[in-house]
């Protein structure tokens, strides 16, 4: 299957660089997906999660509280101020990321019903990893 | 000659400065290591979000999205009035690290007169503002305590009504003066103009031909929200890259100014040495010539 390049940034530094699959990100307008070769795109995102499959069918998510993202046919570039990537090699770093995750909802203004699912959603990126 | 006691008094007065001097270069060692860091880690994010703006004012100029018309991303003939902030440093003892940025705004000023165009200035950091308040030119407003520790929350607030007054169209232009770190023994000065946004950038010739969609119900909106997180954060990141640069500059001027205390202690040292040699002599000699007498 085509990959493309997905960078996402923070301005604490690159929380994801690498080929993927697909990623579903949390557009302002509803939930979108993008795959290799997808037309030239510029959007916003709001909280939520992104969702990235990668090369050997992995998925991993990344919590983001604001964003925009660039598309274009070779790469895709998410811009987020803050951000907290589920993943971890043993369970006392996947609980601490989940940990971080709670914190930055918590920190998310807004009390949008979005919330609740966005909450729900790591829960099971987690428990996936777990 | 100076007399003995007087030389010694120097040499302590100039040891103990150099003792001062040497725990600063130290301070700054430590805490630009910190801020370094910061910088660093800052810098891809603020590099990405400049070239995706780059990127859509290059397509609005050459119309690859059509019927946009965001005054942040049009040229403005014959601007009017334009803001220049400038980010100097809390406090001195950095060398020319806040002198150049002084000069810089200096400059960017009297060209602006020139052309008749009316400057609002609109200063960070306390060196800098003494330094117009001094010179009689006026300030529309300044904070200090915010370049030596930078604050999203506070850096926000500050810039926000600088945006506020370009999209109301009270301003034709936003410029950031600051001097940013380069590495540890140079500083690079940054005279930016982060509104409105440079469309030059891109060539026509060289975009991608496919159109760039933006997903918005409302672009302009979408388009407004971006370009303020875009000067929010060119603002924060000119703080933080700006403090970086402050270290380093003072690491380097108290490293020279410890350099030159210990060449001087070492002068002074020869001084005393010489004057006490000269007076042991003198005392001989008025022994030897006492006893020649009583001969």
């Amino acid at each position: 299957m085509d990959t493309f390049k997905l960078e996402i940034l923070t301005p604490n530094g690159q929380i994801f660089n690498g080929e993927a699959v697909s990623v579903t990100l949390p557009g302002e307008e509803g939930e979108f997906g993008v795959l290799a070769h997808h037309a030239s795109l510029t959007t916003l995102l709001e909280a939520g999660v992104i969702d990235i499959e990668k090369e050997n069918k992995a998925v991993e998510s990344i919590l983001i509280n604001w964003g925009v993202v660039n598309v274009d046919e070779e790469k895709v570039i998410v811009l987020v101020e803050g951000a907290v990537a589920i993943r971890g090699d043993n369970e006392s770093a996947i609980s601490k990321a989940l940990e971080d995750a709670r914190e930055l909802i918590s920190s998310i203004a807004d009390s949008n019903s979005a919330i609740a699912s966005v909450s729900a959603k790591i829960e099971s990126a987690a428990k996936r990893l777990l | 000659m100076a007399n003995l006691k007087d030389i010694k008094r120097q040499i302590s007065s100039v040891s103990n400065t150099q003792k001062t001097t040497r725990a600063m270069k130290l301070v700054s060692t430590a805490k630009l290591r910190r801020a370094e860091e910061l910088a660093k880690r800052s810098r891809l994010y603020a590099e990405k979000m400049n070239q995706v703006i780059a990127e859509i004012a290059g397509r609005i100029k050459c119309s690859k999205i059509g019927g946009i018309d965001n005054r942040c991303f049009t040229k403005i003939e014959n601007p009017k009035i334009v803001d220049i902030i400038f980010v100097t440093a809390d406090k001195g003892l950095c060398g020319g690290f806040n002198i150049q940025t002084i000069k810089a705004v200096k400059k960017l000023i009297a060209e602006y007169k020139e052309k008749n165009v009316k400057v609002r200035l609109r200063g960070i950091g306390k060196k800098g503002v003494e330094f117009f308040k001094y010179n009689e030119v006026e300030l529309f407003d300044s904070v200090s305590n915010l370049s030596s520790k930078p604050d999203k929350a506070r850096s926000d607030s500050f810039i926000a009504t600088s945006i506020e007054d370009y999209k109301d169209g009270k301003i034709d232009g936003i410029h950031l003066v600051y001097n940013g770190y380069k590495n540890i023994i140079t500083q690079e000065l940054h005279v930016t103009t982060v509104l409105p946004v440079d469309t030059n950038q891109y060539e026509c010739a060289e975009m991608p031909s496919s159109l760039l969609e933006i997903e918005a119900e409302d672009e302009e909106y979408m388009l407004d929200s971006l370009v303020t997180k875009y000067v929010e954060y060119s603002m924060y990141y000119s703080l933080i890259d700006s403090v970086a640069a402050e270290h380093s500059a003072r690491m380097q001027a108290m490293d020279t100014a410890t350099n030159n205390a210990k060449d001087m202690v070492k002068t002074l040292k020869v001084q005393y040495n010489k004057a006490r040699q000269a007076a042991i002599t003198t005392e001989l000699i008025e022994i030897i010539s006492g006893v020649e007498s009583m001969k």
